[in-house]
This record gives C-alpha cells, sequence and structure tokens, in this order.
C-alpha cells in the first residue's frame, strides 16, 4: 500500500509548486495509472515514493511506514522502478542488468541465474539469446523489457514505471501494453504506473489519477471519471474535439 | 648518403640505439604509471569533494606550464641528483594533468540518467562510484592515459639533458655537434616509438573493451586479445630488459669483467670542446690508470655539471676559469689569468672541497665575432668599431651570454653596444646562423673551429673586458685522495693543447664529423701520451 497525504515539491523555494496538494492511495495488488501532461508532476511523485526526491511537505507512506523512516537503500531495494529513459547501464550485459538488485542483496549466483531465465521468459528475451548482449544490441522495445525484467527482479512488492511506452512506436508500444496487461494479473503487485496517454491509462489502470499542474483533479475508476467528470479539465479530456493521443 | 652506407651507420649504432630505446620506454613506461596510480585516485578524489577542484587543478595545471627544462634543472638541485630519478619525477608531474582531468572529465560526463537509475535502484554511494560511474568513465580515463603517454615519449627526450640517457642523448649530442645523422637517430625512433605506445595502448583499449554479438570478427577478437593486452606491458618489459642489461656500452662491460675494480665518473658540458676534453681526460685515465672510466657526458650546462660535481654524481670535469669566477663564484671578472686560476682554485679548495688541476694551455675565452666579408667591407678589427653599426645589427648569442655579467649585459656596459636584435641560439646552431646570414654578430668561442671554416673574424677585446676562460681538470678532493696517481695522470695533460690545437681538434669533430674517440686517440697519440 501506498499513501500520499497532503505531499507538495517545490524546486525553487515555493514560487511554483511542481506537485501541489496531493493525496491519493494506491492499494494492495492495485494498479493506479497517474496520468497527465508534461510536465504536470508525474516523475517528481513517484521520485518521492522511493526517496530520489525528498517531498517539501506531507507525508508519504510505503506499507504503512513513513519513507523518510526507511533507510533510502532499503527502501529503494523494495520497489522496483522502470525509469522514464530506461537507463540501463551500458557497460553491462542484459543479464548483469537484470541481476543487479539481487546481486546487491547478496542472493547466491545460483539463485540469480534461475531468476535470470526465468525473468527474460516472463518479458519474453529468452536467455540463450540476449543474456549475453548488450542493451545498444537491443531495439528500443527489447531495452524496455529489460528494463521491467530488472525492476522485477528482486520480486519487489511495489513497481513504480515511469512512462515506459513512451519512446515506442504504436505498435510495439500496443503489443508490450498487452503483455504487461497480462504480466499485472500473473504477479499481483502494486503498481503506480505513469502515462501522458488516454488510452493507455484506460486500457491498464485499475483506478486513474488525473493530474493537472501538479495537483490532482480527479482520482477513481475509469466509469467514474468517464461518467461522473469532477472537473470541467477532465470533462474537457474526453470531449471529442481532443485528438485520442491527447498530450 | 647512400642507402648502404646509412645501413652501415645505423648498424654501427644498433647497440646504442637499443640501449637508448630501453631507456627511453623505461622512463615514459615508469612515469606513465606511476601517473596513473597518483593521477586516477586524485581524480576521483576531486570529483566526490568539489572544493578540492580549484586548487588541485590548479596546481597540476601550473606544473604543466613550466618548461621541461626548467622543471628539470629545479629537480636536480631539490633531488641533489643528476640522472633518471629527477627525469621520472619531471614526465610523472607532466602525466599527471591528462590522467586527472580526463579522470574528472569522465566520471562527470557519465549521463545523469544512468546515474539516477543506479541510485534509484538501491546502489550505496560508493557501489555507483564503483559500479557504474568509474567503469563508465574508463574510456575517457584510457584516452587520457594514452595521451600522457605519447607526450611523455617526446618530453622524455629532454631527459637526456641531466643524464637520464633516453634517445634525447643522441639529439643532444647531435646537436652538440651539429651533426644531423645524429639528431635523426634519436628522434625518428622517437617519433616511432610514440607511435608504437599510442598503438599499444589503443589496443590495450580495445582488448579490454567486452565482446558483442554485433562484432562480426568475433574470432579475431578472442585470437587477438591475449597479444593485445600484452603490447605495452612487452613494450615496458623491453624498458626493463634493456635497463638491467644495461652494458653502459664500453664503460659498464668492462666493468662486469673488471668487477672490483673502482670507478671514476667524468662530466662534460653539452657542447663539443667538452666532449673532447672529456673524451682526452677519459682515455688517459683508461690508459694509465686501473679505474674504470663512466662517461657523463653532455650535461645540459654549467651548473648542472657544477651540481653533479658537488653532490658526487660526478668525480670531474673540465671548467674554464672565467665561468667558475663569475658563473658559480659569482665574482666580479679578473682580466688576470694567473690571479683569476689562484682566486678560483682558492676558493673551490675552501668552499667544496674541489681541486683545479694545471689548465690545458688554450684560452677559450668569448669572442665577438663577425662575417670576415663584413668585417672587411665595414673594416672592423676591433669591438669598440661596432658601436656605431650595433643597432642595425643582429646579434646571436647562447642564452648563458645573453645572462652572464661577463657576457651581453658587460658588453652593453663597458663596449656601449646595443644589438639591434638578440637571438638566442643553441651553441652549434649559433655559427649556423651566422654562416646562413641569420644574424650578423655571435658570441663565439676564440677555440670554435668553425671560426677559421665558415669564414669569420673574431674582433679584439680592445678594452680587455672578457676575462681568460683557462679550462682545466677540476676533481673531488675525495676522490684525488684516494687516488694521487689520477693527479699526475691528469696533469700531463696540463699546458699541452694551446688554442690552435683546440681549434683542430674542434674542427675535426665539428666540421669533418669525425668520431671524438677517434680524434682524441690520434691526438694522444701524437702527444706521446698513450
Ligand atoms: N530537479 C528539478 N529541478 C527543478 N525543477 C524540476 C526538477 N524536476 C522537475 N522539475 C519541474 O517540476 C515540474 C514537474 O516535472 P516532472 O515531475 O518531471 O513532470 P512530468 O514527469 O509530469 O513530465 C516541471 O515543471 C519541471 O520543470
Ligand atoms: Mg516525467
Amino acid at each position: 500500500m501506498i499513501k500520499l497525504t497532503r505531499v507538495f515539491k517545490t524546486f525553487d523555494g515555493g514560487r511554483s509548486y511542481a506537485v501541489k496538494d496531493l493525496s491519493l492511495n494506491v492499494d494492495r495488488g492495485e494498479t493506479l495509472v497517474l496520468l497527465g501532461s508534461s510536465g504536470c508532476g508525474k516523475t517528481t511523485t513517484l521520485k518521492m515514493v522511493n526517496r530520489l526526491i525528498e517531498p517539501t511537505k506531507g507525508i508519504i507512506e510505503v506499507s504503512g511506514k513513513n519513507v523518510l523512516d526507511y533507510n533510502a537503500v532499503s527502501l529503494r531495494r523494495q520497489i522496483g522502478y522502470v525509469f522514464q529513459g530506461i537507463g540501463l547501464f551500458p557497460h553491462m550485459t542484459i543479464e548483469q542488468n537484470v541481476e543487479i538488485v539481487p546481486r546487491l542483496l547478496g542472493w547466491s549466483t545460483r539463485s540469480r541465474r534461475e531468476r535470470i531465465e526465468e525473468l527474460l521468459d516472463l518479458v519474453g528475451l529468452p536467455a540463450g539469446s540476449f543474456a549475453q548482449r548488450f542493451p545498444d544490441e537491443l531495439s528500443g522495445g527489447q531495452q524496455q523489457r529489460v528494463g521491467v525484467a530488472r525492476a522485477l527482479a528482486a520480486n519487489p512488492a511495489y513497481l513504480l514505471m515511469d512512462e515506459p511506452f513512451g519512446a515506442l512506436d504504436a505498435l510495439t508500444r500496443e503489443t508490450l501494453q498487452q503483455e504487461l496487461l497480462t504480466l499485472k494479473n500473473q504477479l499481483e503487485k502494486t503498481i503506480v504506473f505513469v502515462t501522458h496517454d488516454l488510452h493507455e491509462a484506460m486500457l491498464l489502470g485499475d483506478r486513474i489519477a488525473i493530474l493537472h499542474d501538479g495537483g490532482l483533479e480527479q482520482i477513481g475508476t475509469k466509469e467514474d471519471i468517464l461518467n461522473r467528470p469532477a472537473t470541467q479539465f477532465v470533462k474537457d479530456l474526453f470531449s471529442i474535439k481532443r485528438p485520442r493521443a491527447w498530450m | 648518403m647512400n642507402i648502404d652506407a646509412l645501413i652501415a651507420y645505423v648498424l654501427q649504432r644498433l647497440p646504442e640505439l637499443w640501449l637508448r630505446t630501453g631507456e627511453h620506454l623505461m622512463l615514459t613506461g615508469c612515469s606513465t604509471l606511476a601517473a596513473m596510480f597518483i593521477g586516477i585516485p586524485l581524480g576521483i578524489l576531486i570529483y566526490q569533494i568539489k572544493w578540492l577542484r580549484g586548487p588541485i587543478m590548479g596546481f597540476i595545471g601550473i606544473l604543466q606550464t613550466i618548461p621541461s627544462l626548467a622543471m628539470l634543472v629545479f629537480l636536480l638541485a631539490l633531488l641533489k641528483q643528476i640522472g633518471a630519478m629527477p627525469a621520472l619525477i619531471a614526465l610523472t608531474l607532466y602525466a599527471l594533468l591528462p590522467i586527472a582531468r580526463n579522470t574528472l572529465t569522465g566520471l562527470e560526463e557519465v549521463s545523469a540518467e544512468i546515474m539516477e537509475a543506479a541510485e534509484g535502484i538501491g546502489m550505496h554511494e560508493y557501489q555507483q562510484l564503483m559500479m557504474v560511474r568509474i567503469p563508465l568513465a574508463a574510456q575517457v580515463i584510457a584516452a587520457g592515459i594514452r595521451t600522457a603517454a605519447v607526450v611523455g615519449v617526446g618530453i622524455a627526450t629532454l631527459s637526456a639533458f641531466i643524464g637520464a640517457g633516453g634517445l634525447g642523448q643522441f639529439i643532444n649530442r647531435g646537436l652538440a655537434l651539429a651533426n644531423t645523422k645524429l639528431i635523426l637517430l634519436g628522434a625518428i625512433p622517437a617519433a616511432i616509438l610514440a607511435l608504437m605506445v599510442d598503438f599499444s595502448i589503443g589496443a590495450f583499449e580495445w582488448a579490454l573493451r567486452p565482446e558483442r554479438k554485433k562484432d562480426k570478427k568475433r574470432s579475431t577478437k578472442s585470437f587477438m586479445r591475449l597479444p593485445a593486452l600484452m603490447l605495452p606491458v612487452a613494450l615496458i618489459l623491453v624498458g626493463i630488459v634493456t635497463n638491467f642489461t644495461k652494458p653502459d656500452w664500453i664503460s659498464g662491460l668492462q666493468a662486469s669483467m673488471d668487477y672490483g675494480r673502482e670507478v671514476v665518473r667524468i662530466g662534460s658540458k653539452n657542447f663539443t670542446e667538452q666532449l673532447i676534453l672529456g673524451e682526452i681526460m677519459a682515455q688517459l685515465i683508461e690508459a694509465k690508470t686501473d679505474l674504470i672510466v663512466q662517461r657523463r657526458f653532455n650535461l645540459g650546462g654549467t651548473m648542472i655539471c657544477h651540481g653533479a660535481l658537488i653532490n658526487g654524481e660526478i668525480d670531474l670535469y673540465a671548467e674554464y676559469t672565467g665561468t667558475a669566477l663569475t658563473a658559480i663564484l659569482k665574482h666580479a671578472v679578473m682580466t688576470n689569468p694567473e690571479k683569476a686560476l689562484h682566486y678560483v682554485s682558492k676558493t673551490y679548495h675552501r668552499r667544496f672541497d674541489l681541486q683545479w688541476l694545471k689548465p690545458f694551455g688554450f684560452n677559450n675565452t668569448y669572442a665577438i665575432t663577425v662575417r670576415k666579408a663584413d668585417a672587411s667591407q665595414n673594416n672592423w678589427n676591433k669591438i669598440s668599431d661596432l658601436e656605431k653599426y650595433a643597432n642595425t645589427l643582429i646579434a646571436g648569442f647562447t642564452a648563458e651570454f645573453a645572462e652572464r655579467p661577463d657576457g651581453y649585459p658587460g658588453i652593453r656596459r663597458i663596449y656601449r653596444l646595443h644589438f639591434g636584435e638578440v637571438l638566442d641560439f643553441d651553441p652549434s646552431l649559433m655559427y649556423e646562423a651566422i654562416r646562413n646570414k641569420k644574424v650578423d654578430v655571435i658570441c663565439a668561442f676564440a677555440t670554435d673551429g668553425r671560426i677559421a671554416a665558415y669564414q669569420l673574424t673574431p674582433l679584439k677585446d680592445d678594452r680587455k673586458f672578457f676575462p681568460p676562460y683557462y679550462a682545466a681538470p677540476v676533481i673531488r678532493e675525495e676522490l684525488l685522495k684516494a687516488h694521487p696517481k689520477l693527479g699526475d695522470v691528469l696533469s700531463r695533460l696540463g699546458g699541452r693543447i694551446d688554442d690552435a690545437e683546440m681549434q683542430h681538434l674542434n674542427f675535426e669533430v665539428d666540421g669533418k664529423k669525425r668520431r671524438i674517440a677517434e680524434v682524441v686517440q690520434e691526438f694522444l697519440k701524437s702527444k706521446e701520451m698513450l
């Protein structure tokens, strides 16, 4: 369970807020999608959850405990993070990238090896032909799958995914979306998924939180949002005048 | 020169070429390694501790701007020894900048996105550094090492100035003797060496880079990896092997045969006459005593020779009374030769425990010298005749003459000569400069063979400005006491070489490009001293 209570974040001493009075919670096993246009504070919110950024004000809890009470490193090792720019380590093979967190946690070579096989299978990259390659020998979609495998490696209860499919072509994106859908039903993780794509949000989210200028416009299921838009902003979002891939 | 002669020339020099190349590799290799061990941690340190960057990079940046020779001479004075140690330290200091700077740049340039991922998945700070940042900076660091090593090969040629050997020794000797062949014998191998070092470090880097699936010639890499890794190691090994089997060619080989015999180390400055005098003393000692002679010739100037003598790095060399008086003892000029010698030998004994033996005979004073054609056209006979013309003339002086009180500063005072322009030259290039009309006036040495050969005229010192420069062996008293016979042997040279004789010897070497050892042997035989 992840819970944010009245969280604020400013980078400029209070003149503007990247995140403004944000309260929300993500239930166990649920996928919450943070939906919003570029610059509305989605990445900042995710980073505050695993303490890459400290909030200016407010409380963030993971598993019922304030994140500030965790040791930052051990907190991060319990949370899988798929970064907006993927961020694979270019000097390590796919295998080394995937096993990095288990290695940091001191898993045995044997259990790491088994885990790599399992994960690469799961994300559709058979270890036999991919384990020994380097990231730059993979396509963008394949790299993104490795990013997901790395985040899942130590079997964390939480998964933070920051626009994981944002930079991919439409076809690949749709395939990966479908795969993630299957995956999340299989894995029972608590997931926060960030996107600026309305269609993606509708497809993947158990619930959707719509952000605008750092603040929360509405949070709820697809039906809630479609049928009972809370604000004019949300209403406009679904008006037919808007192009489908709303940015 | 035809190809056969060229090959013969190189073959004849091959053993020494091998030795010098080895020394050169040793100097470059050891200093680059040392700079890596200091520079990489230093780069990491200043990456971590930001406020140290300014002071540390500033400091090693300043080190870089110190001219190499100045640095060598400074270290020489500081360490009180000539040879490999000051050279290694100087080379290490120079190599520090590219390595530390590239380490810092490499670490800084690692993409923020990747570092954020490293932090975000839960790496400790030192894990981020060791597992991600440093490995990703490795290429840039390696490029810094490569630069340092290649530049090092170039700078190492200067080490010969302070007796550290290396290929610079040929260049030095070639410059001293105005012998292009010798210069090239040092310069060309040094250039080739630089390319080899560049290539070998490149190969090393290549071999360390992990093999990729997309590398088409995969088998080539697995096949070539080991040899590529071994290349720089091999280069350093060659350096070590040649150094430890170092024959020092002639004398060292003998030394191993005559184990137990004592050694006398003879120094010389870096111009022809000094090399000849050094060789004359060396051959005579070899012929008439049991001592083993080590030739530490071509040291870069008076202060270096004197320093080496005082610090016991060499045992003797030939010094000139005038130089000792003004440059070393900082005494005012004395124009009476006997008084000058007396004063110098008394003071040397008292201050340095050094003994002046009997002078060889000639007086190699400075001679303000012009082209014979100019002299007869303008009716110049004595130095004061130049007064009216001086501001239209270009003078070419050695750096030493330009600064010494008994050099140009004194000339300006006594003769009121202010030349239009003064250029600094290496001693031997100065003669070429006047011959090729690049300059009109030079500070020739009275005994230089090129005065006659190049149709030059020394002007008369009508105001008796130049002090006498009688050359004599200066020797450590300690050695003289241990081997009294040495004094007797060297004293036999007293008064045996007059100006004309010295001019002749100088010209045999400078003008006719004959080997010094041969010219000297001929001379000693003709004097029936062997
Ligand atoms: N490190 C930072 N320093 C200053 N401003 C930042 C920083 N990170 C984000 N911001 C600002 O905060 C706002 C929200 O950014 P971000 O969370 O990255 O948006 P999103 O991920 O929704 O595109 C933007 O206006 C951005 O410029
Ligand atoms: Mg973002």
